[in-house]
């Protein structure tokens, strides 16, 4: 390890123990640090893997990265940034927390949630055995920078040798990272949903081929632009997946077919996770274990650990029961939505929405959201606005339909709790990036008080 | 009489950049709510435009590429929509739709975009991006305690024209982000950078656009007020976080 390397390794640490005996912790600071001081830490520590999984895209990252976890950490130590902390200095502080004060790491295997961004910067100098990519979908926070930039990113942090790209066959642009690999890349996809919803106006940003510009046709469509498409001209289809799956809602079982070598198994998975969205997140965190080489009995026996991450259809037990899901561009709210509509009872809705950086400042995606096909399935006698831009949202829930004397808005997030206390009917709290946590908090404080 | 408007959206399929469709809700909504007819028309790339059939068109933006591919589709039409414009056809165009109407629009590649040049206007690239929220006083005879408009911006051209403006720029950026000039004005068009989307949080604006409607279209413009409580109270709370007021 380079001198610099070390020293900022030990800096780290020490911004740490400082922030420790004064009472805080868990902020990036020591990343930072560390990463300031020395800008090849983190490639001098992950070049000490002996195995690194990456998951790269745009919705269901945190989710995915936890469920491949708990298959990994099943039978040896892994590494992971739980709670997505997917930037430079929050990877950084995930390596140096499991490496010695000489810089060597304990743990040598990781798997590692990166935004999309960062990716290329990381495969700059690392490469994974693994890049697992989950969705390529428009986010709130960088409309004008358009899909076609988070693709080239994705390309540029794909392409290279060596290492197995297991990417999303039903999404057009997540499947387009395959194309010109020829070897080590695999697809996974349904080949049977519950619903197909063909009718759905949902928002969609692939619906062009991206060869011809021609507009895509779909057979049917899942969520977003994800379902069954082909090009007009013949450039472009969904593939046959490698790894098939098929959700029975019934049983909550996901069957998986693979495709991908001689003796091609086929097995059922209880999954632990609501929507078809983050069935797709467990198909693609099995496809991943399976490349790995873990068995399905692993893959169940590790089930039992997962554990869902902060704000990712987190339950509260409690009367009510509260759940609290993370929203943060159209599409993923609207498989968010989708997920509720699993329960046909009545509820209480809210949403928290804020406009800080992380959340994006520009709130037209709330407009996105596909709240009328929702409203009559929803279910729903009291729907609750809160966070800097509730308002916002009020009026986007009034012109969808919603009767304006069942809309209630609060000033502050911390009304939250105590206005939704009074309902023995199940609440659900749909909210943005910096509400998360604050709300997280008041929830656990909240469930313990009652 | 009952009375029927019908609202053209043109290539929803491309221009959804900044939720157009809201627009679109907050006009059929509201028309409706006063009993008038409304037929939304969605215009898909391909198909044949006429622009007799329509009382109100609605313009979006979209990325670059796709504005270009609008562009190139709506040049076949421009005679069509400047005798439309002579006789005071109603369009709302915002952000990509809004620099369309000029001359061209320069990409921040250096290369100029033809636009369908209805307007004497021009659009050239900035160094960066104009975004962030933003509070014009509207030039406007309408009637009505509120005289400003609010919303987002997020632009990255600086438009330049001499017609009336929609607003001048109290905070924000607005058309150019120098000469205090946001959107335009001109017969019955209304171009402007806001969205948010730009009408729900200003009603006032949005009944204009249909009393504009209305009155193209040979009707009464008599609008009856409705409960715009929600409405209001989210356009102070922007102006109040802007510090206007």
């Amino acid at each position: 390890m380079r001198i610099r390397s070390m020293i900022g390794l030990w800096l780290g640490r020490a911004t740490k123990f400082a922030l420790k005996i004064s009472g805080r912790s868990g902020t990036s600071l020591p990343g930072l640090v560390a990463g300031k001081v020395a800008p090849h830490l983190l490639q001098d520590l992950m070049a000490q893997l002996t195995e690194g999984v990456i998951v790269t895209g745009t919705n269901g990252k945190t989710t995915t990265t936890a469920l491949l976890y708990a298959f990994l950490s099943e039978e040896e130590s892994w590494l992971t940034n739980r709670g997505g902390a997917n930037l430079h200095q929050g990877l950084l502080a995930t390596m140096m927390s499991t490496s010695t004060l000489s810089g060597k790491l304990r743990i040598r295997k990781a798997v590692l949630e990166v935004d999309e961004a960062t990716l290329p910067k990381i495969t700059a100098f690392y490469h994974p055995s693994v890049i697992l990519v989950t969705n390529v979908l428009r986010d709130q926070l960088d409309r004008y920078g358009e899909v076609d930039e988070t693709l080239h990113l994705l390309k540029e942090g794909t392409e290279y040798p060596g290492t197995s790209l297991i990417t999303n066959g039903d999404d057009p642009l997540a499947m387009s990272l395959g194309i010109s690999r020829s070897e080590l890349t695999y697809y996974y996809g349904f080949t049977q949903v519950p619903e197909v919803t063909s009718a759905r106006a949902d928002v969609r940003d692939g619906a062009f081929c991206l060869l011809c510009g021609e507009e895509l046709i779909y057979d049917y469509f899942i969520y977003g632009q994800v379902g069954a498409y082909h090009c007009p001209n013949g450039h472009f289809q969904r593939p046959v997946p490698d790894f098939g799956g098929k959700y029975d809602g019934a049983t909550k079982q996901l069957l998986v077919e693979e495709s991908v070598s001689k003796d091609n198994q086929v097995y059922a998975i209880a999954s632990p996770v609501k929507g078809i969205f983050n069935q797709y997140n467990l198909l693609a965190a099995i496809s991943a274990a399976r490349i790995l080489g873990k068995s399905p009995a692993t893959i169940r026996k590790g089930i039992v650990n997962y554990e869902a991450p902060t704000g990712r259809f987190q339950v509260f037990v409690g009367t009510p029961l509260r759940t609290l899901a993370l929203v943060k561009n159209p599409t993923g709210a609207n498989s968010v939505l989708r997920a509720m509509e699993e329960d046909a009872g009545e509820k209480v809705l809210c949403f928290a929405i804020n406009d800080d950086d992380a959340d994006g400042r520009d709130v037209s995606w709330l407009w996105d959201i596909n709240i009328e096909e929702f409203l009559p399935r929803s279910f729903c006698e009291t729907w609750i606005c809160t966070g800097t831009r509730g308002l916002d949202m009020a009026l986007r829930l009034a012109y969808a339909g919603v009767d304006r004397s069942k809309i209630n808005v609060l000033d502050k997030l911390s009304q939250l709790v105590e206005e939704t206390s009074g309902y023995v009917l199940p609440v659900y709290i749909l909210s943005t990036y910096t509400a998360l946590h604050p709300l997280s908090e008041l929830l656990r404080k909240g469930v313990t008080n009652g | 009489m009952a009375r029927t408007l019908r609202l053209v959206h043109l290539f929803p399929e491309l221009l959804n950049l900044y939720a157009d469709q809201g627009n679109l809700s907050v006009l059929s909504t509201r028309a409706k709510q006063r009993g008038i007819e409304v037929k939304i028309l969605p215009v898909k790339l391909g198909t044949k435009l006429d622009f007799d059939q329509a009382d109100l068109v609605l313009l979006g933006g979209g990325s670059d590429r796709e504005q270009a591919i609008v562009g190139k589709e709506l040049l076949a039409y421009r005679q069509d929509l400047l005798s439309a414009i002579d006789l005071g056809l109603p369009i709302l165009a915002v952000c990509g739709g809004y620099q369309l109407l000029g001359e061209f629009y320069e990409l921040p590649s250096g290369e100029k975009v033809p636009g369908l040049h209805l307007i004497d206007m021009t659009t050239h690239a900035g160094k960066n991006r104009l975004i962030g929220n933003i509070a014009i006083e509207w030039n406007t005879n309408a009637q009505g305690a509120v005289r400003t408009l609010v919303g987002f911006e997020n632009h990255g051209g600086r438009t330049m024209h001499d017609y009336p403006p929609l607003g001048k720029v109290v905070k924000g950026f607005g058309n150019n982000g120098t000469d205090q000039k946001e959107g335009v004005q001109y017969k019955g068009i209304v171009g402007t950078y806001i969205h948010g989307p730009l009408l729900p949080k200003n009603p006032h604006l949005a009944d204009h656009l249909i009393r504009n409607a209305l009155r193209y279209r040979g009707y009464s413009d008599d609008l009856g007020d409705l409960d715009d409580r929600l409405e209001w109270e989210a356009h102070h709370s922007i102006l109040n976080r802007m510090q206007i007021g």
